[in-house]
């Protein structure tokens, strides 16, 4: 413990290689540990879908796949592009396994840096980050084994069928209900979201009335039909300006 | 039936009994892998964080600052996930829940995507349709698109480490129309799609809507920021009730 507090004077060279270690380490393991995470969060659909003796075809994963693809595939690429400025590469991997990036681990990350006095973007800064999110996760790793992993199969054993029912049937429209106000907060683009508002209307009650065998590809026709509507009616001025 | 099919799975995943094939042994471990993999990471970023911070001119106690400032810090979002995840236990079971909602993804993606591949199967999600074949299916195309965000972290991580932030910069008129486009649009499109399925269905989105409205705007004032993470657990809790007066109060009582 007292070893790390004790302030060796270190040249620019040694300070520079053991930079470069942390790099390589936490690139390395950040990376490996990313792949591992990965493999294990597909092994357990994987096993359902083909050792349990459902009754499930290659063509309705693929379907169900493509269907969620059309919808979110962009934000697959856009996000890890966004935050990579704001968490440096080595908080990138912890970042995307934890998870609630913009709502827990980018407060967490600010709130140390401001404790500490370390500037955002500068390598203290990053260290903090690093730091805090170790931190962050902790506590979310404990809160959700306790709350949700033992005791949620108990509260569920407590709480009656028919509560357990109606959240079965209407926790989907609750949780949208709320995501989209937050969409709509966070983005701050009352054009897009009336493009959006009016594209999602005209696919679901004019569109999908028409041609009934879309149903399954409303919502990545509707994003995709946001994006363009949104691209074409854009606010041209500021554009130019940065193109000069 | 065939041979292979295990006890729990009736009439080859027929059965609408989602919590015993959700809450198998399997997915457990699959669970709990992840948790040690996450908590692995930690402990060797901390280890390296801690060898070089003599050379980032940061010292050990302020690394320890760091780390705990970032856990109380996270305290109350944790408990905002916890409350959303509890709401969906009984739509994906525990295991699912802990790895898609609690870590790696985030309720209103995965929640989401579930939905998405439960409509590509033809059923609806926690309804009638939703039997252990739909579940499958959905949690498998939650899981591969978590994956794909993964796999995109690595593939562009160590591209943009070297090529610095030029990506952003390729076109920044794009950059600030299609990301926000296409989340509202996805979004709002999957929330009108809820209103034809029932009147219910319809009072859970406007009260969630409105919940969350009013704590975000309550969570303007500085001392009251913690509404605003707090906002989607209560929104989710409202909907929900708002949901079970309405049912309760459509079904004559036998």
């Amino acid at each position: 413990m007292s070893a790390s507090s004790i302030s060796t004077p270190i040249t620019a060279a040694d300070a520079e290689s053991d930079l470069a270690e942390f790099d390589r380490t936490t690139s390395r393991w950040g990376r490996l540990t990313m792949i591992a995470g990965l493999i294990l969060s597909v092994a357990g659909p994987l096993y359902l879908v083909f050792f349990t003796g459902l009754d499930i075809s290659a063509a309705q994963l693929w379907t169900a796949f493509a269907a969620v693809a059309a919808v979110f595939a962009i934000i697959w690429i856009v996000e890890p592009v966004t935050y990579f400025p704001i968490l440096g590469p080595a908080a990138m991997y912890q970042a995307f396994m934890i998870g609630n990036i913009s709502s827990k681990l980018l407060p967490s990350a600010l709130v140390a840096q401001t404790r500490i006095g370390a500037k955002p973007g500068t390598r203290r800064g990053d260290f903090a980050a690093v730091a805090a999110i170790c931190g962050a996760a902790a506590v979310h790793l404990v809160s959700l084994a306790l709350f949700v992993g033992i005791l949620g199969t108990w509260l569920i054993s407590i709480i009656p069928v028919d509560v357990i029912d109606v959240a079965r049937l209407y926790v989907l429209p609750s949780v949208l209900g709320a995501v989209i106000v937050q969409a709509i907060l966070t983005i701050k683009q009352l054009r897009i979201t009336i493009i959006a508002v009016a594209i999602a209307l005209l696919v679901q009650f004019v569109l999908l009335p028409l041609v009934p065998a879309i149903a399954f590809l409303t919502t990545g026709i509707a994003v995709i039909g946001t994006i363009i509507v949104s691209w074409l009616a854009r606010d041209r001025k500021p554009a130019a300006a940065v193109e000069n | 039936m065939s041979p292979t099919t295990s006890s729990i799975v009736s009439a080859a995943g027929e059965s609408t009994d989602i919590l015993a094939i959700a809450n198998m042994p399997v997915l457990w471990i699959c669970a709990a892998g992840v948790f040690a993999v996450i908590l692995i990471q930690s402990v060797i970023y901390m280890k390296a964080a801690r060898k070089a911070a003599p050379a980032a001119e940061i010292t050990g106690p302020e690394l320890k600052t760091a780390f705990r400032s970032g856990a109380i810090a996270a305290i109350g979002p944790s408990l905002a996930v916890v409350m959303v995840a509890i709401a969906l236990l009984a739509v994906f079971g525990t295991p699912a829940v802990l790895v898609r909602i609690g870590l790696i993804g985030s309720a209103a993606y995965e929640t989401g995507a579930a939905s998405i591949a439960a409509g590509s199967a033809g059923a609806e999600l926690g309804g009638p349709t939703y039997t252990q074949n739909v579940f499958a299916i959905a949690f498998f195309a939650m899981s591969m698109g978590g994956a794909m965000w993964m796999l995109a972290t690595l593939i562009l991580t160590p591209l943009m480490k070297r090529g610095g932030t030029k990506l952003a910069k390729v076109n920044p008129a794009a950059m600030s129309i299609v990301p926000g486009a296409a989340l509202l649009g996805a979004f709002i499109a999957l929330g009108v799609a809820e209103v034809p399925k029932s009147m219910i269905h319809v009072y859970a989105l406007l009260t969630s809507a409105a919940v969350m409205g009013l704590c975000a705007a309550v969570g303007r004032s500085r001392k009251r920021a913690w509404l605003r993470e707090w906002g989607l657990g209560f929104a989710i809790v409202a909907g929900l009730v708002v949901a079970y007066m309405a049912h309760t109060a459509g079904t004559p009582v036998a």
